[in-house]
């Protein structure tokens, strides 16, 4: 792709929408002001932008949807520190900086043919929500669909509208949509798992792989979480037979510069040195197991 | 390669003949150590140095700079991008490396206009050295300068053999044609005889094939609690080391709450923030991690260069007399 001269100068992008999702995350759309880059801005799930307000600073934010017109961009935004609260403040036609895309991506071509299995944690959902997208735009390209959405309680759900039309109305498009729920006393949540008790469970993510029947057979697994989670999940996936390369998952680190400069994200040992912006964030289980301290 | 010999007499017209291309900057004593500062008269420099504190890379990476100068009301902003033209006079073979290896880092598919327009704003000519107790260059395959370098001066008997790399230097001869000399067959012998003595000159080893493998298999093991135990996490190591390049990046508003600068300044991995996301999680979180982390990061590959260059300052500074090489011998089960 074609970058700008200077890979530290942030372009300016204005935001359209910033919506309240939670009492913690936004989602925010952007629309790039440089037309020109606009064109040679083009992103694939699982890719992240260093967003700056200026004054403030930069924080690395993952897309959240798959490309559909070229100036347009969906963030979602947890406000956790100084960067994501000012971006919060942040009202429809301010101005934000960003730079990238950055880190590979999920490899959405690679998994043609094949099911696919995201397993959601949190805000980890964010990242996945793109690959969803991007599957559902080109659903004759992926065989099943399964989500595992775990959440802590109905107010935390993100994307809550679209994700619970997925949850009813998902099989039509051959999506199957689990939700899980932390708090045993969420009144909505246990509305929705009396509503459809075979796709909804009060308990963390991994209780739902007692839902369905996951076989490793022409699957790819795709996780993103807190970093707790992964271990549990894989554990699971490994179980069930999946092969350490059929596992993605997408990692979260200090990646302050994104193009594998400033050091912050470093992982590994003496053979497995890594930087997550660069040589990820996406990797799968068998660069775990190469990766002393990957997850 | 072009060679060419600089005669002793001729030394001080040569550097004054450098003036041209910049500022020159050459290794000068300051109280017990060494730095590389703004020389104004050759007799200042201290060509026999042993290393200097602060290493080169502070000329290609300053230790803080502008990225830009933004306007946030107006939703704009000036890239500052210093044009200064500089010589760096004197630099050993070691530091020459080390600015190969951040050159794989900040000149590669997305370059870093500061860094890149830095290095090709300055000419740098190199300087043979002798090893003292703490360099162990030879191990790691440092110890000369193939190339990274304008001119090498190769100290001999009556002056210097001159070794020119690019067309830069190339045009140092040139310039100064009426004192440089070609190169005579006795001037090849001294120079033959000096690097063969050199090599003898050694007094600390260490092995680094495999290491990257010994320190993996070295995860768990106790001497990274051991060291931990005595280091005080203050970060001198990475300011002083030569490939140490990791950096942090701060917005400096002004008083107007409008305007204000982007900088970057040198970071350390020793530091508990390193590793610390908004959020308060922390991906290295105690010092165990860090110092292994450190060890793994030198020890490992770039492009096939180790990422340490047998320098010695991160001994030399350590205020915990952390001795570097002593630790990956232990790594290595070369000593208990």
């Amino acid at each position: 792709m074609m970058r700008q001269e200077n890979v530290l100068s942030p372009t300016p992008a204005k935001i359209i929408k910033t919506e309240k999702m939670t009492e913690i995350e936004r989602l925010i759309q952007l629309e790039l002001l440089n037309k020109d880059f606009a064109q040679s801005f083009i992103y694939k799930p699982g890719q992240f932008i260093e967003v700056s307000v200026m004054g403030v600073g930069e924080a690395p934010i993952s897309i959240c949807a798959a490309r559909t017109k070229p100036d347009l961009l969906e963030l979602c935004v947890r406000k956790v520190g100084r960067v994501t609260n000012a971006i919060h403040n942040r009202k429809e036609g301010d101005i934000l900086w960003i730079r990238g895309p950055y880190g590979n991506s999920f490899p959405m071509e690679k998994m043609e043919g094949n099911r696919l299995l995201l397993v959601g944690g949190g805000l980890g959902i964010a990242p996945l929500r793109g690959v969803l997208q991007y599957a559902l735009q080109n659903r004759e390209k992926y065989g099943e669909i399964t989500v595992f959405y775990g959440i802590r309680c109905y107010s935390m759900m993100l994307f809550r509208e679209e994700f619970l039309r997925l949850f009813r109305e998902g099989d039509k498009q051959n999506v199957k949509f689990y939700l899980s729920y932390e708090d045993p006393e969420d009144k909505e949540c246990h509305q929705l798992a009396c509503e459809r008790s075979d796709r909804c469970t009060q308990g963390v993510v991994t209780k739902l792989f007692e839902k369905t029947k996951i076989t490793p057979e022409n699957t790819y697994a795709i996780i993103c979480g807190p970093p707790i989670m992964y271990k549990f999940v894989v554990k699971e996936l490994i179980n069930r037979n999946f092969r350490p390369e059929q596992i993605y998952m997408t990692l979260e680190r200090r990646m302050k510069c994104g193009i594998g400069k400033c050091g912050h994200c470093i992982i590994g040992d003496g053979t497995s040195i890594k930087y997550v912006c660069k040589d990820g964030p996406v990797f799968t289980y068998l660069d775990a197991l190469n990766t002393k301290g990957m997850i | 390669m072009i060679y060419a010999k600089l005669n002793r007499k001729d030394f001080a017209s040569f550097f004054e003949s450098l003036r041209k291309y910049g500022k020159i900057y050459g290794p000068v004593k300051i109280s017990e150590s060494y730095g590389f500062k703004e020389v104004s008269n050759v007799d200042e420099l201290s060509l026999d140095y042993p290393r200097t504190m602060i290493p080169p890379k502070k000329f290609f990476i300053k230790p803080q700079e502008r990225i830009f100068e933004f306007n946030e009301e107006k939703a704009e902003y000036l890239e500052i991008i210093e044009e200064e033209r500089v010589v760096v006079f004197g630099v050993h073979p070691c530091d020459i490396n080390a600015i190969k290896l951040l050159d794989k880092v900040y000149i590669n598919d997305m370059p870093d206009k500061y860094y890149q327009k830095r290095r090709e704003n300055t000419i740098i000519i190199g300087i043979s050295c002798h090893p003292d107790e703490y360099c162990f260059c030879k191990s790691v395959g440092t110890s000369y300068a193939v190339d990274g370098f304008d001119l090498f001066l190769h100290e001999i008997s009556d002056g210097y053999l001159i070794r020119a790399a690019t067309e830069k230097g190339y045009e140092l001869i040139a310039i100064n044609k009426d004192s440089i000399k070609d190169v005579e067959a006795s001037d090849i012998d001294e120079f033959k005889e000096r690097e063969q003595k050199r090599l003898t000159e050694f007094k600390l080893d260490l092995n680094p094939f495999g290491l990257q493998d010994m320190l993996e298999l070295a995860h768990d093991h106790a001497v990274w609690k051991e060291y931990a135990d005595k280091c005080f996490g203050c970060g001198t190591c990475n300011l002083v080391c030569p490939t140490c390049r990791c950096y942090d990046v701060t917005d400096l508003m002004k008083l107007d709450l409008k305007t204000g600068e982007r900088a970057r300044r040198w970071d350390s991995c020793m530091l508990r923030k390193h590793g610390l996301v908004a959020g308060g999680l922390n991906f290295r979180p105690t010092r165990v991690e860090r110092l292994r982390n450190r060890f793994n990061c030198k020890g490992s590959l770039r492009e096939g260069m180790i990422n340490c260059v047998g320098c010695g300052r991160c001994t030399v500074y350590c205020p915990a007399s952390i001795r570097y090489v002593e630790v990956l011998q232990k790594v290595r089960g070369e000593i208990k």
